[in-house]
């Protein structure tokens, strides 16, 4: 099972403008101390269209992590407005808190990002060359999306994939829908897929 | 809707809620479910009233099993994932929302896992508490079983190996001598638990069993005399065998089904024939009550009073029954099916009868073991039985605090590692801490320019002493700006409950109305905000990044933290200490060699002299100060004038009594004391044991000697007997030996007892009189052979006199496990008798130290017993008389020890079992009175 939970996140100085680092305030349990370091990402999602777009605004080691409760701050500045498609500037998108484990996925926590101008004249006519000083930036902060992987927290990632094929009695009486293991497949995600525990 | 299957129910012993363990999305599911929309429809109904309470997904695989605890406090799961999970609630209260659900599955009590016992290499079918949640056992399919200390998790007590095939389905004894298991390879084994041997291999009704089943799930009947497997054949038909406890006898089954059995499973409840109005009250016999739920998709309920079931129920699922689950009020029965559905089935008294009271259920056990499961029926009941004294309750909650302290690792790992809430809070409050947290929080970078984090320990894994407002999604800006936001409807995922939920059963004949799944139709992100989430964006929440480009590479390993290893040390240092234990005890061996050759030498010199020699031997009231030494050799100072003058031993010789099988004598009119002795009712260890009943007003006490009784003799004080082997016993009124046993010279011709003075005529004419209540004990003792059952698992070695004379005999457990075979009356009587022996022999010895353990020992077990009446006169003897008064011959001290200070190291032992609240709070009264004098 899942030595990490993350219990909550609250956004920090939410809504801000677009310039203004993201602060994301991390609360995490452990259940056995932790032989390495947690990696903490935080990957803004440029553009709906492609991947190459995302940034990773920062990454950060956090550890070292005894059992218990724990909590940080991550802050990490806002994204290179260069690197952002400008018909993508305004308007909808995500940006997305991961977590690894031995170079291994096994949370990730995503919100929707509102981009939009505050003052209601560049509302009604947006500049074609977006404003960022203008824009603001309003995180979907009730409303996060989690979802978890299962690792291996003993070893490295090569042996996860091995940990994760097990389970050959029960299969056998499962509809084959149930097979454990598997991520939903990409796209055709029912509501369901987000994990609530 | 297809649903996921449900491999096993059980509801909670308050009755309150139920857990359910199965399959879940992509990992195994315990469910933790609310009972009361299940049993009233208006509570069905009510949207505040929450139908799910938890849920948990730790388990990476399927879950099997999940069973609670006899007391409540933990819930047991055991999956694919081949871990055995332990879950406690946590401590904070009400509600809280898990990160990142929806609210309306936010789970409404808080279970966390406590403990994970890693053992097993293959999956987990079974996991089955013991009666009094001493040990935890699971059965897994690398065709073991563990054992596990359930008061030091994840302490292993021992590995069961013996079945060569998957092991499927686990059941403990409910007097807590035996666990059963079944197994893939056509046996059920019945294993005991004071050496964890195997008793029995039954192997015949299986041997025809093809195919297989998912699961075995045997059960125990409530009152410990039948044991009834899962699938079994019989004429190639599907049984469920009846495994009689007397023998292992397999001579009945219960037959009907057309495909394996997967499940048996006994109402904890005994029941007796209803009276109905107007008929005479005839005497029944109390029977058991067992659900039998098979592949075949139905479920069949038996009574053991009748020849052919209460009632079957076809077709209640769309596939197999995998788990049954009574109620503890033996009214109400769940049932889980691989189909994904749980049905609520609803008996009338009408139906099973009136169910026998605790009272009458532990006199069952009284008479067929002669042990009452007093303790564990308390503990059931302590919700309803009043605790009347503060002090008793202090010693109640002493207790549960102990147990509750020694179990769950979470006490122990964090403690160095985590520093505590209060040392991190430093009167700060949490927001102040929040607050500040960015400037705070030690941020470093690593060699290879990276930043890293130490996060700020707020907690220690276990303690429930944080504000649950920190861990509900408020953010702490005081702007309300994204308070619109809040109230966006939430996506549901509420496909994840797989369980009917919709039912309730007035009776049980419309058993088929239940819903097949209340999935709730899921509510879209309706926009209240201007956000039209995007589909391409939608998957990127889910999607696991392969590879992010960046800073990936490698991670470094902190020095800073070193895992503790303490299971490991705790390990070596108990193979220390026991390493130790045998040096020593192989020293003591050898002294015990040199003294019995000692005593030996001394004695026969002393038993001619003793032979030839009239003596008298009777002083009231002497004073205790006296030194063994000088009353020895008083005997030989005081030649009586009585009798006749020293004779040779081989001359005279007086007729003695020839050896009876069994006789009584009535010993005391007023008040009415019978006296019954059987001898050679049972072989132990290579002796007969003989036993002597006692009957004064009603009230029954036994013991049991090594030897034969020849000649037996009462008052109304005290009683007497002499057996075959020249031992004279003396016993009080109430069962407890009062001295140790005394060696006579010749055996015994003639005994008689006044008052508190016991004479015997031996046949060699040799006149004894002893006044039991000087403690003038003149032979040489001989410690008796029996042999104890304590319950201790961790008895402290006592040192003195006594240990070293015994130190060869008492390595206990050896013949303990002849011992198992005997029934269990007898091992608590011998257990009495040995206590008692050890006892007066500490007496004799004047070893304080030894007759001060074996006293707490002695009480603990007859509290733990439920012996009553030895406890009150124990009492009694330690209190004294409250007021002075020169007639009496109370001594204030026994071997320096000041008698009510053993009673005040007594009490608490009684406070333990609330059974004897009156007792404990009648002696503290009087200490207390004493005290303030």
């Amino acid at each position: 099972m899942a030595k990490v939970q993350v219990l909550n996140v609250a956004v920090l100085d939410n809504p801000s403008p677009f310039g203004n680092p993201f602060q994301f305030e991390i609360t995490f349990e452990c259940m056995e101390d932790l032989a390495e370091d947690l990696e903490w990402k935080i990957i803004y999602v440029g553009s709906a269209e492609s991947e190459e777009y995302d940034q990773i605004l920062d990454s950060v080691l956090v550890g070292p992590v005894p059992a218990g409760r724990h909590m940080f701050v991550f802050q990490a500045d806002a994204p290179n407005t260069g690197l952002i498609p400008e018909s993508d500037a305004v308007g909808v998108t995500v940006v997305l808190i991961t977590c690894t484990y031995r170079s291994q996925e096994f949370i990730r926590i995503g919100y929707y990002v509102n981009n939009e101008y505050t003052d209601p004249e560049l509302r009604e006519n947006p500049p074609i060359k977006p404003d960022y000083t203008q824009l603001q930036r309003n995180i979907l902060a009730s409303n996060p999306r989690v979802t978890r992987f299962h690792i291996n927290w003993e070893g490295c990632a090569e042996r996860m994939e091995d940990s994760e094929n097990v389970d050959p009695s029960s299969n056998s009486m499962l509809p084959p829908s149930c097979l454990p293991g598997k991520a939903p497949p990409l796209g055709v995600l029912p509501d369901n897929s987000m994990d609530c525990l | 809707m297809l649903c996921k299957p449900i491999f096993s129910v059980d509801i909670h012993p308050d009755g309150t809620k139920f857990a359910t363990g199965g399959q879940g999305e992509d990992s195994g599911k315990v469910m933790i479910w609310n009972m009361a929309p299940v049993l009233r429809e208006e509570d069905e109904k009510n949207e505040n009233i929450p139908k799910m309470l938890c849920q948990m997904d730790n388990h990476l695989a399927c879950v099997n099993c999940v069973r609670w605890s006899n007391n409540g406090l933990y819930l047991a799961s055991g999956g694919d994932d081949k871990l055995v999970m332990v879950w406690r609630r946590a401590a904070f209260i009400g509600p809280s929302t898990v990160f990142g659900s929806s609210s309306k599955l936010a789970n409404v009590e808080q279970w966390r896992c406590v403990t994970i016992l890693r053992n097993h290499t293959g999956d987990v079918m079974d996991v089955a508490w013991s009666p009094h949640d001493v040990w935890l056992a699971s059965c897994s399919v690398d065709n073991t079983i563990v054992i596990w200390n359930a008061r030091k998790f994840p302490e292993m007590v021992t590995t069961l190996r013996g079945h060569t095939g998957l092991v499927k389905g686990l059941t403990w004894d409910p007097v807590g001598k035996y666990i059963a298991s079944q197994a893939d390879d056509h046996s059920l084994k019945v294993w005991r638990t004071v050496d964890w041997q195997m008793e029995a291999n039954i192997t015949k009704p299986f041997s025809e069993c093809g195919g297989t089943t998912h699961v075995l799930r045997l059960s125990w009947s409530p009152d410990g005399q039948y044991l009834v497997s899962a699938h079994a054949m019989n004429n190639s038909g599907p049984t469920a065998q009846i495994v009689e406890r007397d023998g292992w006898k397999t001579n009945m089954d219960f037959v009907g089904h057309r495909k394996a059995v997967t499940v048996v499973k006994f109402n904890p409840k005994i029941f007796k024939k209803k009276q109905k109005n107007g008929s005479s009250p005839k005497p029944s016999c109390p029977y058991c009550c067992c659900a039998v739920g098979s592949k075949d998709r139905s479920l069949s309920v038996w009574l053991t009073s009748l020849k052919r079931p209460l009632v079957v129920i076809h077709d209640l699922f769309d596939k197999s029954i995998m788990d049954i689950s009574w109620t503890l009020t033996g009214l109400g029965m769940l049932v889980c099916s691989m189909d994904g559905t749980v049905a609520y089935l609803d008996f009338s008294l009408d139906e099973l009868g009136d169910p026998l009271n605790e009272e009458e259920k532990n006199s069952i056990h009284q008479n067929i073991y002669g042990k009452s499961l007093a303790i564990t029926s308390t503990e059931a009941q302590l919700s309803t039985t009043i605790i009347e004294n503060p002090e008793v309750l202090k010693y109640q909650q002493e207790r549960q605090n102990s147990a509750q302290a020694n179990s769950g690792p979470g006490g122990a790992a964090p403690e160095s590692s985590a520093p505590k809430l209060n040392s991190v809070m430093n009167g700060e409050s949490l927001e102040d801490i929040r607050k500040n947290l960015l400037k705070k929080q030690v941020e470093t970078r690593t060699a290879d320019g990276r930043r890293r984090i130490t996060p700020l320990c707020i907690a220690q894994l276990d303690t429930g002493d944080f504000s649950p407002a920190l861990f509900n999604s408020v953010p702490i800006l005081p702007s309300g700006s994204s308070m619109s936001s809040q109230l966006t409807p939430q996506l549901s995922s509420d496909s994840i409950v797989y369980m009917a939920l919709g039912f309730l059963i007035p009776a049980f004949t419309c058993l088929s109305h239940y819903l097949r799944s209340s999935v709730k139709s899921s509510l879209l992100l309706t926009s209240a905000s201007k956000i039209e989430p995007m589909k391409a964006l939608d998957s990127r929440f889910t999607e696991r990044s392969k590879a992010t480009p960046g800073v990936t590479a490698a991670i470094s390993s902190t020095a800073g933290l070193t895992p503790l290893d303490r299971p490991k040390d705790g390990v070596t240092a108990q193979k220390e200490a026991k390493t130790k234990e045998e040096t020593s005890s192989d020293s003591e061996d050898k002294m015990a060699a040199i003294n019995k050759n000692l005593t030996f030498g001394k004695r026969k010199p002393e038993l001619l002299l003793d032979g030839g020699e009239v003596v008298e031997k009777r002083k009231k009231g002497r004073p205790r100060k006296d030194k063994m030494a000088a009353s020895m050799a008083q005997p030989f100072t005081q030649p009586s004038k009585v009798v006749a003058p020293p004779a040779p031993v081989a001359v005279l010789k007086l007729p003695t009594p020839s050896t009876q099988k069994a006789f009584s004598l009535q010993v005391s009119m007023e008040p009415s004391v019978f006296l019954e002795v059987e001898n050679e009712v049972s072989m132990v260890a290579g002796s007969k044991l003989s036993q002597l009943r006692c009957s004064r007003d009603g009230r029954d006490w036994n013991t049991l000697l090594p030897s034969s009784v020849v000649v037996a003799a009462g008052s109304s004080d005290i009683l007497a007997v002499a057996c075959e082997d020249r031992m004279l016993s003396v016993f009080s009124s109430c069962g407890r030996r009062l001295l140790p046993a005394i060696q006579l010279g010749t055996p015994a011709s003639a005994l008689h007892c006044s008052a508190h003075y016991v004479m015997v005529l031996t046949a060699g004419a040799t006149l004894s009189v002893w006044s039991v209540f000087s403690y003038m004990v003149r032979n040489t003792t001989e410690c008796a052979d029996f042999r104890s059952c304590l319950p201790s698992h961790d008895t402290p070695a006592s040192s003195g006199p006594l240990a070293v004379m015994q130190g060869r005999n008492l390595n206990a457990g050896r013949l303990a496990s002849r011992l198992s075979s005997t029934p269990h009356h007898m091992q608590q009587s011998m257990t009495l008798a040995f206590l008692e022996n050890q006892l007066a022999s500490a007496l004799t010895l004047q070893s304080a130290q030894e007759y001060r353990y074996w006293l707490l020992i002695y009480a603990r077990f007859l509290v733990n017993e439920g012996s009553e009446y030895r406890l009150r006169e124990l009492c009694k003897e330690l209190l004294g008389p409250v007021h002075k008064s020169a007639a009496t011959s109370w001594e204030p001290t026994t071997l320096g020890l000041r008698k009510r200070e053993l009673l005040r190291e007594v009490l608490p032992v009684i406070g333990e079992n609330l059974r004897f609240q009156r007792l404990f709070t009648e002696y503290q009264d009087q200490l207390e009175l004493l005290r303030n004098k």
